[in-house]
């Protein structure tokens, strides 16, 4: 693969991101994003909607309560 | 990018902590107080668990006392060398994933049109611009997590629970897989397209924060 474009870039950005590539087509992709302000700010909020995904779910961890005690009666129930 | 560890993920598993020896032992000799301990520790996650994936409160507690029961019936199961946690979360997944699979099959719009759209030379239609600040400011506000959340929920289901599953839970691919009836190429796919459609979603909001 000598040159991609940003269609292929764009395409493929999970398994950038992922690095699955092999060794030369991530070497063609990261030629691509030197020249390619638009495919860079892509990748970048690519990456950055993974962690807020990621972000959000455990920010709502930590502010979570316990559980409510009425599920926690029901499930003792359950066993009983 | 973020470090994200979950107690209830399924990252490698590390063997059972001495105090869970315990309480598995007295698990499987049927102690009603063994439960109650099991009960009081993991509720919590896992309603956070089974929430994300239902996003409907009622169906979240009911799997949750399913995930409960089904434990406890199959503790003797349990591998020791595995952490309850993991397995718990994993007992608690296949719960709300069966509940999803009952609900009503409705028709779901596609992502196509929340993809980049490109020209005839393989140029994106639209460029991209650099989104304002940073993951961590964002997560700061509680406005701007609703907004995401919001976005998240906006996605079809069959995307919205690949998400779930990959990114938050970080389920291995084959797992997921397996638990949605799809191939590993599908899944593969589909998640790279939730993710394209989420960024979409966001980036109005994130161009110029939130």
């Amino acid at each position: 693969m000598s040159h991609v474009t940003c269609i292929e870039l764009i395409s493929f950005l999970d398994a950038y991101v992922a690095e699955e590539l092999d060794a030369e087509t991530r070497t063609t992709f990261d030629l691509h994003l030197i020249v390619c302000p638009s495919c860079r700010a892509y990748l970048a909020s690519y990456e950055e909607t993974i962690d807020l995904v990621r972000g959000v779910a455990e920010k709502e961890e930590e502010l979570a309560h316990d559980a409510p005690p009425e599920l926690i009666e029901a499930v003792k129930h359950v066993k009983r | 990018m973020l470090e994200t560890r979950y107690a209830y993920s399924m990252q490698p598993v590390a063997a059972a902590r001495p105090d869970e020896r315990g309480l598995v032992e007295r698990l499987r000799a049927g102690d009603e107080r063994a439960f109650e301990e099991l009960v009081d520790h993991h509720a919590a996650p896992l309603l956070a668990v089974t929430r994300r994936i239902l996003r409907d409160e009622e169906e979240a507690r009911d799997a949750v006392q399913e995930a409960f029961v089904a434990a406890f019936r199959s503790i003797g199961d349990f591998q020791i060398e595995s952490r309850l946690s993991t397995w718990m979360h994993r007992i608690a997944v296949n719960c709300a994933l069966m509940k999803l699979r009952v609900r009503e099959r409705r028709r779901e719009k596609d992502v196509d049109e929340l993809l980049p759209h490109f020209q005839a030379d393989g140029h994106q239609q639209q460029s991209s611009v650099g989104w304002k600040e940073s993951v961590e400011d964002v997560l700061q506000r509680e406005q701007s997590r609703a907004l995401v959340r919001e976005c998240i929920d906006r996605l079809p289901e069959s995307y919205r629970v690949v998400l779930v599953l990959r990114d938050i839970e970080q389920l291995p691919p084959d797992v997921v897989a397996e638990k949605l009836q799809i191939t590993r190429d599908n899944l593969k796919v589909k998640l790279h397209r939730a993710r394209q459609a989420l960024r979409t979603l966001l980036d109005p909001h994130m161009r110029g924060a939130t």
